[in-house]
C-alpha cells in the first residue's frame, strides 16, 4: 500500500510529528480529572428511555430494581420447537379414542385454516395411556414417566392458545409477542428491565439442541429495537461456546494479559487528552471481556460435574444434546444468568413419514427430554435454586385432534393447531401440582380458563417482578411492550 | 383471533394520558367504517414538521470571524444564547481522519495525511473534501446507511431464509451516490422506477428498494396473508424513510397523537397494492417464490461466457489428430454393427449412435457427400475421448453460470389494480370499506391528485408527491439524516419520528436552512444534491471543531446537542473492519458484484430446511469492504452483529451504539481482525524503517493517522520489546501468530519480531480511539 519512504518523505514526516506534538499539548489540557465524570452519565435506564431516549445508558446491563417484589430471580425457558402433541402428553381426551377414524364434525372445522390438512379430516385417538400422578392427580401420558415423579412441582396449563399456526411466526409470537420479525424477545425485555447480576457473563443466554436451529431463527433471541446489548448470546454447542472467547493461535493467556494492559494504558492516556467518558466504559468492557475468557470456558466445561449428576441428567460431555443444555442451564442460573433460553428442535410430528409420526418420532423425542427436564427440576430443588428459578416447558402451538394423513400417509400424525395446547411451568412463584384450564371434549378449543400467549408472557414477567404494562420502550413514535396491548397475569398459577 | 371486547378491554391497559381517552375512544369506534379525516382533536396550530420549511434569515452573531458558512451562524447563535463558546479547530491529522471516515469510510494513507498537514494553501481542507467527494469509495460509505433503511439483505428471511440475488440493487445505490443522483430522482426511481416511461434496466433495479422485504416460504403459510404483511412493511418503511413518520400505528387505529387516520394508512397502502404476487402455492403446500426479477450482466459473466465460446471453438475445430481418431472409431463402430447385423439381420444400426449418424456410417467413406462428412465429423467430435476434458470444462462453467447470482428483484405493476380495503384493527382477515390510493390528508395540498381525474393514482404519483416542494417532511428528514451521520445525532434526535411524539429539533432554523438549501440552493447549484449538503456540513467550522471535552462542557451538554465541540462517536460495524483492512494493506478495493464471503467461524449458517454452507471466498474477495459481505438474515456476519448492525428484517432507521465485552472479544480474537494485525506487522517491518521507535510510529500512524506522543510511543516500544522476548523463547507460538492464516512471510523478516509487532498491531486495532471517529 505504502512504498518505502524517501528522504523527502522522512523530512515531511518529521514536520508532521512536530505539528501533532504541538497539537498534543493543547489536546491534553483537560487532564485526568475527566475520568471522574463518568458518573455524570450514569443515568437511570428508565429515565433514559422515557426522556432522553436517544441517548445510550452508560451502564445498560447494571442491575435495576424490579417493579415489585419478584417471585423468581431467573428464568429457564425450555422451548420444544415444532410443537409437541398435547393430546398425546398432557391433555387426556378419551373421546378421541372413542371416535377414532371418524370424520370430525364440520361444526369444529368450519371456516378453519389449516397448514397442511385438506378435505375432511378424521379424528385421531391417542395411542398412549394416561394416568393421574402426584398429590394433585395431574394427568400425564406414559411417554413422560420421569416427569411423573416430580409432577407436584409443576403446573400444567391445558388451555393455552395462540394466534399463529406456522412455526416461524408462532415461535416469534411466543418469544417476542408478534408474529413478525423485528420485536425484542422476552429475554431481551427481561435484561432490559432488570439488568444482569453477573457482569462476567451475558445476562441472556441461548442454548440450542436438535438437528436444526429453531424455525424462527436468531430473531427469537434478538433485541429488536432495543439496544443490541440486550440480545441473547448464543452459547454454541460446537467450537467456542461464545464466539471469539478464545485467544487466537499464538496468543497465550499471559500475552493477552500484557496486551490488555497496553490497551488500558493507551486508552487511559487518550482519555486524559480528550476527556470523553465513553473511553472509561470501553476500558471496563475490555476488563469484562478478559474475565469472560476465563469464566465462559469454566462454565461450559461440564465434564467436571460428579458422575451422579451426569447419571441424573443423562449427559455426555462433548455431545450436543438437550440433556447437556439442561445441565448448562443449571450452571448458568447458579452463576446469576438472568434468562436461559433452550430450544430443542424436532417436535413437528405430522406423520408424513415414520420419523415424524406420533408412534415412533414422538416417543423418541420424549425419551430425549423426559429425563433431562426431570433432572433439571430435581437438581435445582436440591440446590435450593428452584424457588428462585422459573422453569417453563412448551411449544409454539398445539396439534390437531385429527390425523393429518398428508398425501394419504399411512403414519399417524397431527397438523398445526393454534386453538389449544399444553405447557407446564415450575419453580419461582408457580403453584406446583395443579392443572389449569380445560379443552372441549375433542381437545379442539380451550374452553376453561383460556390462557393466551400474551397472558403467559404477562405472567412470566410478573413472576420475575415486572409489570408487563410498564415494561415499555419508545420506538418510532409509540411505546412498545412484550404483550403489545394485550395480556393478563394468570393469578391462578401463582403461589 | 381476538374478540373485539377483549381487544377493547385490553386497550384500557395502555398508559394513555387520561385527557386523551375522551376523544380517543369515539374516534376509534368509528374509524373502521368512515373516512373520518384527522382525529377530532382541536389542531389549532399545525405541528412544526407539517408546515413547509421557509428559508430562515441568518441570526446575528458576535464572533463573525469564526463562521465559515451559514451553518455556523445558526450553531453559534444557539451557543451564544446558552453563554457557550465553540471549541478550537481540530488538529489536521484528526480532521483528515474524521472527514475521511465520514466521506469514504476509510482512513487516509500516511502520505495523504502528510500532504494535508504540509499543505499551507488556504483551501487545503476544501481540496481534501472535494477529492473525497469524487472518490468512488464515497458511494460505498453513504450506501451503508441507505441499505439499512432499505432493509437490504441477501436472503429471503423467515424459516427457510433462502439466499437471494439482490446485489444489483446494492450496486445501484452505490452508483447513485457516486453520481450524486438528485434525491428527487433517487426517490422516484426507487419507489416507482418501473412505472417511468420506457423504464431502463437500472430504473427497474432501483425499485428493489421495496423488494428487499422478506419472503415467507414456510410450508403451510398463506401467501395472501404474507403478501399483506409485505405491503404493511412497504408502507411503514416508505413513510419512515421519507416522511420520518410512523404510519405504523394507523395500521390498527387512528394515530393516537399525530393527525393521521387509519384511512390515511390504507390509502397509502393502496399505492403498493397492485404489484405482482411474489409467492404462490401453485396447488402444493409450500409457497414458491415467483417474484418478478430482472437479469443483469457483469464483466465477470461476460468473461465466463467468452471462455465458454472459446472452448466451444475448440470443440468445433477439426484437427488431423481428431480425423485420425475418427477413422479408428468408424472402424470399431462398423465392426460392432456387423456383429449386431449378424445376430439380428433386421437391425443394422450400431449401438448408441443416432439413426442419422448410423445411416451415414453405413455408407462407405468414399461414397459420402460433403454434408454427410461434416455431420459425421461433428458428431464424432461431440463424443471424442480426446475432447472429453474440454466438454467437462464447458459443463462445469455452465453450472457456474447457472449458480452465479445475476438477477435482482423488482416491482412489477399488475395490468389492473387490486381493490384495497381498510383492515379493522389491522387484521389480515378483517377487511372493511374500500379505499383508493391517496396521501395523508394532513400533509397534502389540493393539487396532489393526478391532473387527469379519471386516472387511477399509482406509485409514480406517490413518488412524485414525496419529493414535491410542497411536502414539508422529505427534505427535512433527509438532511437531518445526513447531519446525524456527521455528528452522531440528528438536529431532530429521533430521526425516524418527526411527529408530535418525536423530539423537537434542537435548532429548527438550522434544520430548515439545510432543508431549503437542499430543495432550492441559494448558490444556484442543482437542487436535491446530497453531495452539496455534505460539503456544506463538513466544511463548516462547526464540523471542524476539536472533539476534546472539558468537565465543564461535559456537565453543561453531555450529549453535545448544542455542538460546542466536534463529533466523537464509535464507528459503524462495517467501517471498523474496513479501517483495519485498509491500515494493514489487506483491503481489496474492488467494487460491486455479487456479495462475498470473508472468513467467519464454522457453524454460523445452520438453519432448518437449508443445507447452504458459507462458501468462504478466495483471495482478495476475503478482504473486500464490509458492504459487500453476504448478509443472511437468520445468520448475519457475526463481527458486524457484535457492533450493532441489525438483521435487516425490518427498516433500521438508526443503529444503536453499544459498548459490550462481545465487541472487545471480536476485535481482539476474530480472524477478521487478527489477520489485519499480522499483515500490519509485516508492513511495519518492511516500511517502518529501522529501529523500534520508527516502526512504532508508522504502526500508530497507519491506524490512527496522528503521530503518537512520547508516552504512547514508549508504551508501544515497551510492549514490543516485552513480546519479542516472549516470542523468541517460543518460536512455534511466534510462527502461528505471525502467519495467522496469511501467506508465509518473506524470509528476511524475523518471525518473533513479526509476532511481537502483530501483538502491537492487535493492541492498536483495539484502542478506543481506533474504534471511534475522532
Amino acid at each position: 500500500m505504502t512504498p518505502r519512504m524517501t528522504i523527502d518523505q522522512e523530512i515531511r514526516r518529521e514536520a508532521l510529528k512536530a505539528v501533532t506534538r504541538r497539537q498534543l499539548f493543547r489536546r491534553c489540557g483537560t487532564g485526568m480529572g475527566a475520568i471522574a465524570l463518568t458518573s455524570l452519565l450514569n443515568e437511570d435506564l428508565f429515565a433514559a428511555a422515557a426522556g432522553a431516549r436517544t441517548e445510550p445508558a452508560a451502564e445498560p446491563l447494571a442491575p435495576k430494581p424490579p417493579h415489585f417484589a419478584p417471585r423468581a430471580k431467573n428464568i429457564i425457558y425450555l422451548h420444544m420447537a415444532g410443537a409437541p402433541s398435547q393430546l398425546d402428553l398432557f391433555d387426556h381426551k378419551p373421546k378421541l379414542n372413542e371416535f377414532n377414524g371418524q370424520p370430525i364434525p364440520e361444526s369444529f372445522t368450519k371456516g378453519e385454516r389449516f397448514a397442511f390438512i385438506k378435505g375432511t379430516p378424521k379424528v385421531l385417538g391417542s395411542p398412549y395411556k394416561f394416568a393421574p400422578y402426584g398429590c394433585g392427580g395431574t394427568m400425564l401420558s406414559e411417554l413422560l414417566p420421569r416427569l411423573a415423579t416430580v409432577v407436584d412441582e409443576i403446573a400444567v396449563i391445558r388451555s393455552m392458545h395462540t394466534d399463529q399456526f406456522n412455526h416461524a411466526p408462532a415461535q416469534l409470537f411466543v418469544h417476542t409477542g408478534s408474529q413478525l420479525q423485528g420485536r425484542p424477545s422476552m429475554g431481551s425485555w427481561v435484561t432490559y428491565g432488570l439488568g444482569t447480576q453477573n457482569r462476567d457473563l451475558p445476562g441472556f443466554v441461548v442454548l440450542l439442541s436438535g438437528p436444526n436451529n429453531p424455525d424462527g431463527g436468531t430473531a427469537l433471541w434478538g433485541s429488536g429495537f432495543l439496544p443490541s446489548v440486550y440480545q441473547g448470546t448464543q452459547f454454541r454447542s460446537q467450537g467456542e461456546p461464545v464466539l471469539f472467547v478464545s485467544n487466537p493461535k499464538g496468543i497465550s493467556a499471559d500475552v493477552r494479559r500484557d496486551s490488555l494492559e497496553a490497551i488500558r494504558d493507551l486508552n487511559a492516556r487518550h482519555l486524559a487528552c480528550c476527556g470523553d467518558p465513553e473511553i472509561t466504559t470501553r476500558i471496563e468492557q475490555y476488563e469484562l471481556a478478559y474475565r469472560m475468557q476465563t469464566t465462559v470456558p469454566e462454565l461450559t466445561e461440564i465434564s467436571r460435574e460428579p458422575a451422579e449428576v451426569h447419571q441424573m441428567y443423562g449427559t455426555q460431555p462433548g455431545r450436543v444434546s438437550f440433556s447437556n443444555n439442561c445441565l448448562l442451564a443449571r450452571r448458568l442460573v447458579e452463576r446469576g444468568v438472568r434468562f436461559v433460553q433452550l430450544y430443542d428442535w424436532g417436535w413437528d410430528h405430522h406423520g408424513a413419514a415414520m420419523d415424524n409420526d406420533i408412534v415412533h418420532g414422538l416417543p423418541q423425542k420424549c425419551r430425549e427430554v423426559d429425563q433431562a427436564c426431570t433432572a433439571l427440576l430435581t437438581d435445582l430443588k436440591q440446590r435450593g435454586l428452584l424457588a428462585e428459578t422459573l422453569v417453563i416447558w412448551g411449544g409454539e402451538f398445539g396439534r390437531t385432534p385429527m390425523n393429518e394423513a398428508r398425501n394419504g400417509s399411512p403414519f399417524l400424525g397431527r397438523d398445526h393447531h393454534p386453538h389449544a395446547f399444553s405447557i407446564w411451568m415450575a419453580g419461582g412463584g408457580i403453584k406446583g401440582g395443579i392443572t389449569l384450564g380445560a379443552t372441549d371434549e375433542l381437545g379442539y378449543q380451550a374452553v376453561e380458563d383460556p390462557v393466551h400467549v400474551h397472558d403467559l408472557q404477562a405472567t412470566i414477567l410478573a413472576c420475575i417482578g415486572l409489570e408487563h404494562t410498564k415494561l415499555t420502550y419508545r420506538f418510532q413514535g409509540r411505546e412498545f411492550r412484550l404483550t403489545d396491548v394485550f395480556g393478563n397475569v394468570v393469578t391462578k398459577l401463582l403461589a | 383471533m381476538r374478540s373485539r371486547s377483549r381487544f377493547l378491554r385490553s386497550f384500557a391497559l395502555i398508559a394513555v394520558p387520561a385527557g386523551l381517552v375522551s376523544w380517543l375512544v369515539p374516534v376509534w369506534l368509528i374509524a373502521q367504517a368512515k373516512d373520518v379525516g384527522p382525529p377530532a382533536r382541536a389542531m389549532t396550530v399545525k405541528h412544526w414538521a407539517y408546515v413547509r420549511p421557509l428559508l430562515p434569515a441568518l441570526p446575528p452573531v458576535k464572533d463573525k470571524a469564526w463562521c465559515r458558512n451559514p451553518i455556523d451562524s445558526f450553531v453559534l447563535a444557539r451557543l451564544q444564547k446558552e453563554g457557550m463558546h465553540p471549541s478550537i479547530e481540530a488538529d489536521r491529522a484528526t480532521l483528515i481522519r474524521r472527514v475521511n471516515l465520514d466521506l469514504i469510510g476509510l482512513p487516509p494513507t500516511v502520505e495523504e495525511a502528510m500532504d494535508f498537514v504540509n499543505d499551507s494553501s488556504p483551501n487545503a481542507y476544501e481540496k481534501v473534501v472535494d477529492r473525497l467527494l469524487a472518490n468512488p469509495h464515497y458511494g460505498e460509505r453513504q450506501a451503508i446507511r441507505w441499505l439499512d433503511l432499505a432493509r437490504y439483505a441477501d436472503s429471503n428471511g423467515y424459516e427457510k431464509d433462502r439466499l437471494r440475488s439482490m446485489w444489483p440493487y446494492r450496486d445501484w445505490v452505490i452508483n447513485a451516490f457516486n453520481a450524486d443522483m438528485p434525491f428527487d430522482q433517487f426517490t422516484i426511481e426507487q419507489i416507482a422506477g418501473d412505472l417511468l416511461p420506457n423504464a431502463t434496466l437500472e430504473q427497474k433495479i432501483a425499485t428493489g428498494f421495496n423488494r428487499n422485504t422478506m419472503l415467507n416460504e414456510e410450508g403451510g403459510v398463506d401467501p395472501e396473508e404474507y403478501r399483506y404483511y409485505v405491503l404493511v412493511d412497504r408502507v411503514n418503511t416508505t413513510a419512515t424513510v421519507w416522511l420520518g413518520t410512523s404510519l405504523g400505528c394507523c395500521q390498527c387505529h387512528n394515530h393516537k397523537f399525530d393527525p393521521l387516520t387509519q384511512v390515511d394508512y390504507y390509502r397509502f397502502l393502496a399505492y403498493f397494492n397492485s404489484t405482482a404476487e411474489e409467492t404462490s402455492k401453485r396447488g402444493g403446500t409450500d409457497p414458491v417464490d415467483i417474484s418478478p426479477r430482472v437479469t443483469v450482466d457483469t464483466p465477470q459473466l461476460a468473461a465466463i461466457r467468452k471462455r465458454v465460446s472459446e472452448l466451444r471453438q475448440t470443440l468445433d475445430r477439426p484437427t488431423p489428430k481428431l480425423e485420425q481418431a475418427q477413422v479408428q472409431w468408424e472402424q470399431s463402430e462398423r465392426t460392432a454393427a456387423w456383429t449386431v447385423l449378424d445376430i439380428i439381420r433386421s437391425a443394422p444400426r450400431p449401438a448408441g449412435v443416432p439413426g442419422r449418424i448410423a445411416a451415414i456410417l453405413a455408407i462407405s467413406a468414399d461414397q459420402r457427400d460433403e454434408k454427410q462428412k461434416r455431420e459425421l465429423a461433428a458428431y464424432y467430435r461431440s463424443i471424442a475421448p480426446a475432447l472429453e476434458p474440454v466438454r467437462q470444462q464447458v459443463a462445469l462453467i455452465r453450472t457456474r453460470i447457472d449458480a452465479y447470482p445475476k438477477t435482482s428483484l423488482v416491482m412489477q405493476e399488475l395490468p389492473h389494480p387490486r381493490a384495497t380495503h381498510v383492515h379493522t384493527r389491522g387484521g389480515f382477515l378483517t377487511p372493511a370499506e374500500q379505499v383508493t390510493p391517496g396521501t395523508p390528508a394532513v400533509l397534502s395540498t389540493s393539487n396532489d391528485s393526478p391532473s387527469d381525474e379519471n386516472r387511477f393514482p399509482t406509485r409514480l404519483d406517490l413518488a412524485k408527491w414525496l419529493v414535491s416542494i410542497d411536502n414539508p417532511l422529505t427534505a427535512r428528514v433527509t438532511v437531518n439524516r445526513v447531519w446525524e451521520e456527521c455528528f452522531g445525532r440528528g438536529i431532530v434526535a429521533t430521526s425516524e419520528d418527526f411527529g408530535t411524539q418525536g423530539e423537537r429539533p434542537v435548532n429548527q432554523q438550522l434544520l430548515d436552512f439545510l432543508a431549503c438549501q437542499f430543495m432550492n440552493p441559494s448558490t444556484g447549484a442543482r437542487p436535491w444534491r446530497i453531495k452539496s449538503i455534505i460539503r456544506l456540513i463538513v466544511t463548516s467550522a462547526t464540523y471542524r471543531q476539536s472533539s476534546n471535552v472539558t468537565p465543564q462542557l461535559l456537565e453543561k451538554d453531555p450529549y453535545n446537542r448544542l455542538l460546542a465541540r466536534g463529533p466523537r462517536f464509535r464507528l459503524p460495524a462495517e467501517l471498523i473492519r474496513d479501517q483495519a483492512l485498509a491500515a494493514s494493506g489487506l483491503l481489496s478495493e474492488k467494487m460491486g458484484g455479487p456479495s462475498v464471503f470473508p472468513i467467519q467461524p464454522e457453524g454460523i449458517w445452520h438453519s432448518p430446511y437449508s443445507s447452504e454452507k458459507w462458501p468462504t471466498s478466495n483471495g482478495g474477495d476475503r478482504y473486500r469492504r464490509g458492504i459487500y459481505t453476504f448478509h443472511r438474515r437468520s445468520a448475519p456476519y457475526p463481527a458486524f452483529m457484535a457492533f450493532d448492525k441489525t438483521t435487516q428484517e425490518a427498516v433500521c432507521t438508526r443503529r444503536s451504539r453499544t459498548d459490550t465485552p462481545l465487541q472487545a472479544l471480536t476485535t481482539l480474537n476474530d480472524p477478521a481482525f487478527i489477520q489485519p494485525a499480522a499483515a500490519l506487522a509485516r508492513r511495519i517491518m518492511q516500511q517502518g524503517g529501522d529501529g523500534t521507535q520508527n516502526r512504532a510510529d508508522l504502526a500508530f500512524r497507519a491506524v490512527l493517522v496522528r503521530s503518537p506522543d512520547p508516552i504512547e510511543r514508549d508504551r508501544m516500544v515497551a510492549l514490543h520489546d516485552q513480546m519479542l522476548r516472549k516470542y523468541e523463547a517460543k518460536p512455534k507460538e511466534a510462527e502461528k501468530l505471525a502467519i495467522s492464516g496469511l501467506s508465509v512471510p518473506p524470509k528476511e523478516l524475523s518471525i518473533p519480531d513479526l509476532a511481537a509487532w502483530t501483538v502491537v498491531s492487535n493492541v492498536l486495532l483495539n484502542l478506543d480511539e481506533t474504534l471511534t471517529k475522532p
